[in-house]
């Protein structure tokens, strides 16, 4: 057992990292020792990186410990890239949080800056003045080179810098070269954000947090108009929509929403999320209050704009598509089906359920040339899976039932057609997949079925009889 | 003094609103204005029906299943479930015909249960029977306030042709004012809504009508020279019952339904396919007379005659 991170206090009283846990009690008897997890410090780490989504969509995490910030174009909403980093650092440092921050055009050099230097803003002139003094080990290196450095005497990056850079490569790898060149912004380095950047995004701070349900939906209308403008500028509407929740004490809350038609319209927009915090209303809790709402669209398609007709169809359209994008929101996609045909005469892969939300908008679906071919009658309910069905007498070889035994009850078949011959699809099941012959039958009471049997009489393994539909 | 008036003619109004809603007939002085307005204006204030084509059925329906309201179907049993929803949707596809544009799809609101135990509607077998898989929904909620917030939010969106509810059985969170909230929201909407009770008992609802479905042995095919092929089965027949409507007496009749011309026929019952008589699974007499007690106590009238021995 070893000490993997310290307090302050500890520091102070001079215990180190990678020390056994037995001699620090013996320096410090009072020692509080608590077992390291690292998935809650993920966690943490990535409720921070929520919440530095208040700053710039993107931020990505960096190791266990750190994160970047891509500000490129978001420092003057903040007043300037110093008051935005002492804003970060202070509300940080309130939650409770001791971080340290740089910022500078390059992501090696801020990474070396504040976790090795004093952090700051860092003009692009100053760079390597700033990083000359700085140990090797800020160049994020391994720690078998930054120790080989070390032997050799190269111990500040100063060294480095003006170093010939043939014998560097030579002996310590390309390696120690790009991350130099990184650190001194020459070699471009992105940073990968965390979650995809919206492709159009709108937000309202504000002053008096919000807590009720309906102040959240009428201002995420309000965003909503606002983002109007620039998806009519791109010719666009949304298909996706993500609405992220600032509460007070740095919790982000996402609610995410689809609509099954592109949408523009902010009372539409809206409506969808109405739906969606009724559906979800107990995982929100609002506690203090909500200080910032920002409305994303994740996904956008082309919006064809159409002329409302005296007929009022386009009406009709509408009023489908607002219908499906409330149940979706409300009961989720899979709820509300529709169904397409595909080419198979296998009964159960000829229909396809998909949600709606998906085919409303792309019209008809497949077509329906699945079902060309002369077919008998199918029935109007079909089980999932057929049912086993107990045939004690039927017509050999290949006749319908006399009698059957489905859930119990016998029924006593009065009228049959059949039989139709399905052979299974063998690019799917196999060659060895038997056929199965359907009958329609009828039992003396009027109930009419669809049973098939698999195998034949007189083979191995003995045919069995399935129950898979019933007709009106 | 002066604002009694006034009062009266407000609660006047407000009287005949409710009626309205109800479907009750309006007030006397209501009614006079109304027959006026009728004269005047047309047959606009009529309310919509869909005939059946089966003139006894619609006499009894006073013109038709009503195209802006709740209508009950039941099955008695789980076994006949799918005798019920083959009605259901063959008025579906009755009214999808009648509806403007024939644009409007269908929204199914499923039960859990019974979809379980009967199956799921299939998009193939939808097209036998008449009707567009491509212009029907399927809707799968988990519980039963899903199933009806579904059916008013479906009913007040008028983009359907025809609202489906299937219930299973009688549920204590689905009773008279649950139904007669649905069945104003119908009205209001002016919507067809069609409330499928699966093996459920007759309960009081708010309906206008409640059918009660059960299976027949289907028709027989005919070959193009009309004759009959023998023992096959052809379309799909029903035997209606009309429990609940302004006529006390209940109507019992059977339907054939024709999926290609999308039509109901009044079916004769085929002689060979009447259900064998009830049997009994014990025959014989059910228990020795007791010898010490009372005898039980014995059937009124006499026998006139025996059963048919054929």
């Amino acid at each position: 057992m070893r000490l993997t991170a310290l307090d302050e206090a500890a520091e102070a009283i001079g215990l180190r990292k990678n020390q056994a846990v037995a001699e620090a009690r013996a320096i410090c008897p009072k020692l509080d020792v608590v077992e390291e997890d690292p998935a809650a410090d993920r966690r943490l780490l990535d409720g921070i990186a929520d919440w530095c989504d208040r700053y710039t969509p993107l931020v990505a995490l960096d190791g266990r410990d750190g994160l970047f910030l891509d500000i490129t174009g978001c420092t003057h909403l903040f007043g300037g890239e110093k008051a935005l980093l002492q804003d970060v650092l202070s509300r940080l440092f309130q939650m409770g949080i001791d971080a340290r921050g740089a910022i500078s055009s390059a992501p090696g050099l801020s990474w070396g800056i504040a976790r090795f230097g004093n952090g700051d803003v860092i003009a692009d002139e100053e760079m390597e003045l700033v990083l000359s003094p700085l140990p090797v080990a800020a160049l994020r290196l391994e720690e078998e080179t930054v120790a080989a450095l070390q032997k050799l005497g190269l111990k500040q990056v100063g060294d480095l810098i003006h170093a010939p850079r043939a014998p560097l490569a030579r002996r310590f790898g390309a390696h120690l070269l790009l991350r130099l060149d990184q650190a001194l912004g020459l070699d471009e380095e992105p940073v990968s954000p965390r979650r995809p950047v919206a492709s159009l995004s709108a937000e309202r701070r504000l002053a008096e947090p919000v807590q009720a349900e309906e102040d959240i939906l009428h201002l995420t209308g309000q965003i909503a108009l606002s983002l109007k403008t620039s998806l009519e500028e791109r010719g666009a509407g949304g298909r996706a929509f993500e609405l992220v929740l600032f509460r007070v004490d740095g919790r982000v809350f996402r609610v995410a929403a689809g609509a099954s038609q592109p949408l523009r319209d902010p009372r539409r927009i809206a409506a969808l999320f109405s739906e969606r915090l009724q559906a979800v209303h107990d995982d929100l809790d609002a506690g203090y209050g909500f200080e910032i709402l920002r409305l994303n669209v994740t996904r956008h398609e082309a919006f064809d704009a159409a002329q409302e007709d005296f007929a009022g169809d386009r009406q009709k359209n509408v009023s489908l598509a607002g219908f499906v994008d409330r149940v979706s929101a409300r009961l989720g996609e899979d709820c509300l089906q529709s169904f397409h045909l595909c080419e198979s005469h296998v009964p159960e892969r000829a229909v396809i359920a998909a949600p709606a939300i998906r085919t409303l908008s792309s019209g008809k679906g497949p077509e329906n040339s699945g079902v060309s071919w002369s077919r008998g009658e199918r029935p109007l309910r079909l089980f999932p899976r057929p049912e086993a069905v107990e045939v004690s007498l039927a017509e050999v070889p290949e006749g319908p039932p006399e009698s059957f035994r489905w859930r119990r009850m016998l029924h006593r078949v009065s009228r049959s057609e059949g039989p139709e011959r399905l052979a299974m699809e063998w690019w799917i099941d196999g060659p060895d997949a038997g056929a199965r012959d359907y009958f329609r039958i009828e039992d003396d009471t009027g109930h009419r079925f669809w049973i098939y049997r698999e195998g034949l009489y007189g083979q191995l393994p003995p045919p069995r009889w399935f129950m898979h539909g019933i007709f009106a | 003094m002066v604002q009694a008036p006034m009062a009266r003619e407000q609660l006047f109004a407000l009287r005949e609103e409710i009626a309205r809603l109800e479907g009750k007939p309006v007030p006397a002085m209501a009614a006079a204005r109304q027959e006026a307005l009728a004269e005047r204006g047309g047959r606009d204030r009529e309310k919509p029906r869909l005939p059946l084509g089966v003139t006894m059925l619609d006499e009894a329906l006073e013109g038709g299943v009503p195209l802006d309201g709740l209508s009950e179907i039941r099955s008695s049993c789980l076994r006949d479930a799918t005798a019920s929803a083959g009605f259901a949707l063959a008025l579906s596809a009755l009214m999808q015909k009648q509806a403007t544009a024939d644009a409007t799809p269908i929204l199914w609101i499923a039960d859990r249960v019974t979809s379980m135990e009967t199956g799921v509607p299939y998009a193939l077998g939808l097209k036998d029977f008449g009707l567009d898989p491509q212009r029907f929904l399927h809707a799968a909620p988990r519980k039963l306030d899903e199933a009806l917030w579904l059916a008013e939010t479906a009913v007040e969106s008028g983009a359907f042709a025809v609202t489906l509810l299937e219930v299973k059985g009688n549920p204590a969170h689905f009773g008279l004012t649950e139904s007669r909230r649905l069945s104003l929201r119908a009205r209001a909407a002016g919507r067809p809504l069609l409330l499928l009770r699966q093996s459920g008992e007759e309960e009081a609802s708010s309906t206008a009508f409640r059918f009660l479905v059960e299976p027949a042995p289907a028709a027989i095919r005919l070959l193009p020279d009309r004759s009959m092929l023998d023992g096959s089965i052809g379309h799909p027949v029903f035997r209606l019952t009309l429990e609940k409507s302004r006529n006390p007496a209940p109507l019992s009749l059977i339907l054939e339904w024709n999926p290609h011309d999308r039509q109901f026929f009044p079916a004769r019952e085929p002689e060979y396919a009447r259900p064998p008589l009830k049997r009994t699974a014990h025959p014989g007499s059910r228990l020795s007379a007791s010898l010490n007690r009372p005898d039980r106590p014995q059937e009124m009238g006499s026998v006139m005659a025996f059963d048919q021995a054929s």
